[in-house]
């Protein structure tokens, strides 16, 4: 090679370039004093560059950009996280939960085969038990009724299971519209 | 806190799928792993550290709030530079800072539209402010890089700070391969020619 190396050559060895007809701006460099200073304050300069430090930010950067980050938790990813939080986290007393967990799955089979064994008794028990239960709330309904309107509620109480219906639907009406007053005063209030 | 110890041994990618399930503690590994290099790169773009930690931040907050929108086949990290690479360059291009070129475009291919494109100016000295802030870079090739243009910088950086190869730099950069070699060539040639000066 009869000329100095072009800058674009310096580059490629500077890249660690091979092929591209590398060995012979190699050869060159060797023998010429010219080309080989020019290389090497390419090569000082690079070194110098990959030495540059990385700038910290201020301590308070991740926190300021966190602050601003939107979370969102899939319900899916929330529902196993909670499950994954109430698993102990000692292996003792992962297994002894892990057996309590069995014994009541197999007391729960258990009890559901000798129920569905004995169908009939089932059904007549949990008819008398949904009985009382009704009972038991529309008692709590006129008592509450009886207190609230007096002798204006004897119609609502005579009528029966629709009387009742309409008394309860009357009282739900009633507490939203109470509540939505106070709702709004509250915002008034705020506001001013 | 036990997830906390565990990201840090995690790639990028399965950090990323962690965060893209709305998990903290992957969104602060990814911010802790870049805060540094994302910061270094806008710092040596702007040179004002409050201004770099505005966009740094914004560069997160981008990244973080659109992170079900990052494709694992691509690195995150060219993701990241690519964010933060845009958010200077609006910015510098926003506030016009002197660092419009004073040679004329990089894309002149002739002498004369070069000169078409360059700016008269009496001095390149810099002011008060400037050298405060080159002190505070703490050196002269800091210095020389501040001359740089902005392309010229980020590309730069990116091959020798960043360790990033000219490919990932196109692909970050949304450069042609041939333009970044280009940017990467003038820019050493600038930095030398600064440093040889300062050295005579």
């Amino acid at each position: 090679m009869d000329r100095h190396l072009l800058p674009e050559e310096i580059d490629l060895l500077l890249d660690g370039e091979v092929g591209f007809g590398t060995p012979p701006l190699k050869a060159h460099v060797r023998s010429c004093v010219t080309c080989s200073r020019e290389l090497e304050s390419a090569r000082v300069l690079v070194r110098t560059l990959e030495h540059l430090p990385h700038i910290a930010p201020s301590p308070l950067f991740a926190g300021r950009v966190m602050s601003r980050v939107q979370l969102f938790v899939p319900w899916h990813v929330a529902l196993l996280d909670t499950v994954r939080g109430l698993i102990p986290q000692s292996r003792p007393l992962r297994v002894a939960a892990g057996a309590l967990f069995a014994t009541m799955a197999i007391a729960l089979t258990a009890l559901s085969v000798w129920a569905f064994t004995r169908i009939d008794a089932v059904l007549f028990t949990a008819d008398l038990v949904v009985d009382r239960a009704r009972s038991a709330a529309f008692g709590a309904l006129g008592g509450a009724l009886s207190a609230l309107l007096g002798d204006a509620a004897r119609p609502l109480l005579t009528g029966g299971a629709l009387g009742l219906a309409a008394a309860a639907l009357l009282l739900v009406v009633t507490g939203a519209a109470a509540a939505t007053m106070l709702r709004a005063a509250a915002v008034r209030a705020r506001e001013r | 806190m036990a997830l906390a110890l565990d990201l840090r041994n995690l790639p990028d990618a399965d950090v990323a799928a962690l965060a893209k399930e709305g998990r903290e503690p992957a969104f602060r590994e990814l911010v802790r792993r870049y805060e540094r290099p994302v910061f270094s790169l806008i710092f040596r773009m702007v040179r004002d550290r409050e201004t770099a930690e505005d966009l740094a931040q914004d560069t997160f907050i981008k990244v973080l709030n659109n992170i079900d929108r990052y494709r694992s086949e691509f690195k995150l990290s060219s993701w990241l530079f690519k964010i933060a690479n845009n958010v200077t360059i609006d910015h510098l291009r926003r506030r016009q800072l002197a660092t419009v070129s004073l040679d004329g475009s990089p894309h002149a291919q002739t002498v004369a539209e070069a000169q078409a494109t360059s700016l008269d100016v009496e001095s390149r000295g810099e002011s008060a402010l400037e050298a405060m802030e080159s002190r505070e870079l703490g050196s002269a090739i800091e210095r020389a890089i501040g001359q740089l243009r902005p392309e010229y910088r980020s590309c730069i950086l990116l091959r020798h700070v960043e360790g990033r190869s000219y490919e990932e730099i196109a692909a970050t950069l949304d450069l042609p391969l041939g333009t970044v070699k280009t940017y990467i060539h003038r820019a050493r040639h600038e930095l030398r020619e600064a440093l040889g000066d300062l050295r005579e």
